[in-house]
């Protein structure tokens, strides 16, 4: 098994300019290297994906035995730049045989013809995975669900009993949440009640959305032509989100996380990856995970993001026969597990995993599993870039105070309509 | 050609090679890219536009606006990290104990990549981070150095000239150094005031360096990138967008790889524009003074 690091971000000093295509050049003579026979002429399966290598190279090593003519070639990306190397390496016409994918980058991939359509060769995976409606186009299946992330509530507990609040009932509706706000940033001294993302803007859909979504929301009508962004559930739930601003901290995702770490933030919306951070830095910090919060009692559904990582093979995929049973082989339950376990960042989409050992001893971890079963992906559509990118824009409009709710949804619409239009 | 005569030009051949392949093909590439639709996950679908992904930028509102944010960034950084190298490096000139060590650590930032530089700063000016640590202990309130519209950009700007600031001063010290001793001791002997041998000896002497400076910090201040990627992607409400972010996001969100390259010229020609301006402005004279 060969395995190349990746150096992230790059260490020069400025950036591109006239040199993006320097880099697509560059990724061309770097991708030349990487097929072929391995040794004692075994095949060698390329495959580039986002987990440390030290925890998926003993799952690679096992398909090694298991697959004793094949040779995996890993290598590892990283989140800041790997959309720019897999697109680098597409462009030369030298992709990795089989490949991570985030949810949120597979659209324009399938947009583009890119990745192959599994659906025929997955067949019989159906039951076994879930996590298929974000991997799938017009009932096509273009990549393999392979884990799968989604956020939950965590709350302060001593914050909560410092507002006057029972830690041991975390907010279930929206009502609660911004009652417990608003109570922790009034007599939290100094601790602010909720955190609200700013200054990412990439990420506000994931944010706000959950509470659209719970509301029965959507960003696009079911024929997937239209904006329904307009709705009268996305603006209650639009109204609400606004709502917390007071007693929110505005800031970045790991800003939030770290001042729940030092007990400055009462509640936070995050991932499972928070679970392996907080015993370390945070040992004697007693919190809670919930469910997100549903608009009511008996109403809506505490909806979360669901983000999920799936394996595609690329249209000119040199070993795509190879690749397939690779990603096959990954996505076993009990290859799955030992991922998750070493990693935390995401959940094994095998349905198998939750009768798992290990949830019973994880009692947080569980309740990031149920939240799965509300979670809701962005559509797999083929302007999803542009899609996002105006729902993002208009949120951040709203979250600024430059646009009211109404304001921004119904610019959200008109913009998002306006790119689904045919061209003329 | 002689073999003494090749000699040298054996010498430069790897930097010529190395400059061909990574300097000038990928400039003529994105050159040729500029005129054309390109989706690099498409190259199938290629096709010729000539001239219209220029014509396109221009009529950007997006495109206008990155510019408005990089000339801000260009205008507000430009004069205050000149001014700042020149007295850390009048200041430097005249320390006579431990000028290695205030050499070294004025110009400790420069041999740190950007990244790193970006990832500390974005530390310090969380919400949490240390200076609103420092405001708070004194009774100040908080600043959103990153989250506040008004307040991302300068503080990007900030920390541009902490950065850079180092360099420039080495760069002008170095100039300083070679002003000969006599000279400065005869104008002292004349009587005249250290302003004053500053403004007619030291500064005309040091003008070709920082004609240098000016063009080297402009350039670089045009191509700004890492910062705004690592700090604030362009946010809050676009209020960092610079055109190289602008053009990075084109390229590789909205894999419109031409209207990106026709970017990168503009960026080019403008860069080369300002140049231009700069060295008839500043640069008078600049070649031929001591």
């Amino acid at each position: 098994m060969g395995a190349k690091g990746d150096s992230g971000v790059g260490s020069a000093r400025r950036g591109p300019g006239p040199a993006v295509a320097a880099a697509l050049l560059l990724a061309l003579v770097l991708a030349a290297g990487g097929c072929g026979k391995g040794e004692s002429g075994r095949r060698t399966v390329v495959f580039w994906q986002f987990s440390p290598l030290a925890a998926i190279e003993p799952i690679l090593a096992r398909f090694e035995v298991e697959n004793p003519d094949l040779d995996v070639q890993v290598e590892q990306l990283t989140w800041q730049s790997g959309r720019e190397k897999i697109v680098a390496a597409i462009a030369a016409g030298r992709p990795p045989d089989l490949c991570e994918l985030g949810s949120t980058f597979l659209p324009g991939l399938v947009a583009d013809s890119t990745l192959r359509d599994l659906t025929d060769q997955v067949a019989d995976l159906r039951s076994a995975l879930v996590g298929w409606d974000v991997s799938s186009y017009r009932g096509r299946a273009y990549a393999i669900p392979w884990m799968l992330g989604t956020r939950a509530l965590y709350v302060n507990d001593d914050l909560m009993r410092r507002a006057g609040l029972d830690p041991s009932k975390p907010p279930a509706t929206w009502d609660e949440l911004l009652r417990a706000a608003r109570a922790i940033t009034e007599k939290g001294h100094g601790a602010k009640g909720f955190g609200m993302s700013a200054g990412e803007r990439e990420i506000l859909f994931k944010k706000f959305m959950p509470f659209a979504w719970g509301n029965g929301g959507s960003i696009l009508d079911s024929t997937l032509m239209r904006a329904a962004m307009e709705s009268e559930a996305n603006l209650e739930a639009l109204r609400f989100y606004l709502s917390l601003k007071p007693y929110s901290l505005l800031e970045r995702q790991e800003m939030h996380e770290e001042a729940f770490t030092k007990g400055r933030l009462g509640i936070i919306i995050s991932g499972p990856w928070l679970l392996r951070k907080l015993p370390e830095s945070a040992p004697e910090l007693p919190f809670t995970v919930a469910l997100m919060p549903r608009p009511a009692p008996g109403r809506g559904t505490p909806a979360s993001f669901a983000g999920a990582e799936v394996l595609g093979v690329f249209r000119n995929s040199k070993r795509p026969e190879e690749a397939l049973r690779l990603a096959r082989f990954l996505t076993r339950p009990e290859n799955t597990m030992p991922l998750f376990v070493a990693t935390g960042n995401a959940f094994p989409a095998a349905t198998a995993s939750a009768a798992d050992s290990y949830f019973v001893t994880h009692p947080k971890d569980r309740v990031f599993l149920e939240q799965l079963r509300y979670a809701v992906g962005p559509p797999l559509h083929p302007r999803w870039v542009q899609i996002e990118e105006i729902v993002n824009a208009e949120l951040e409009e709203a979250i600024y105070g430059r646009k009211s709710a109404e304001a921004a949804l119904a610019s959200a619409d008109a913009r998002i309509n306006a790119a689904l239009a045919p061209a003329p | 050609m002689s073999g003494a005569r090749g000699r040298p030009f054996l010498g430069i051949a790897p930097w010529g090679v190395f400059f061909a392949v990574f300097g000038l093909f990928p400039l003529a590439y994105a050159f040729v890219l500029s005129f054309l639709s390109l989706n690099p996950l498409r190259p199938d679908l290629v096709r010729w536009v000539g001239f219209a992904n220029y014509e396109r930028a221009l009529a950007s509102p997006s495109f206008w606006h990155a510019l408005r944010t990089t000339a801000f960034f260009v205008v507000g950084t430009l004069p205050v990290t000149l001014t700042l190298a020149y007295g850390v490096a009048a200041l430097l000139s005249r320390i006579r104990r431990g000028e290695t060590f205030f050499r070294a650590a004025i110009f400790f930032p420069a041999t740190l990549s950007m990244v790193v530089i970006a990832l500390v700063f974005k530390s310090l000016y969380a919400e949490e981070g240390l200076l609103n640590g420092w405001l708070a202990a004194v009774g100040l309130p908080r600043v959103h150095w990153l989250q506040d519209p008004s307040l991302a950009l300068p503080s990007i700007m900030l920390m541009d000239v902490w950065a850079s600031v180092g360099y420039y001063a080495i760069l002008i010290l170095a100039a300083r150094k070679t002003l000969p001793r006599e000279q400065l001791e005869a104008a002292r002997l004349e009587g005249l005031s250290p302003l004053t041998v500053e403004r007619r000896i030291v500064l005309p002497h040091v003008r070709p360096v920082l004609l240098f400076v000016v063009l080297l910090n402009t350039i670089r201040s045009f191509q700004i990138f890492i910062e705004v990627f690592v700090l604030t992607r362009g946010g809050p409400l676009e209020s960092t967008l610079t055109l190289v972010y602008h053009l990075y996001e084109r390229a590789f969100y909205h894999f419109e790889m031409g209207y990106a390259s026709a970017l990168a010229y503009l960026l080019l020609i403008l860069v080369g524009l300002v140049l231009l301006a700069q060295r008839r402005l500043i640069g008078r004279g600049a070649e031929a003074a001591p």
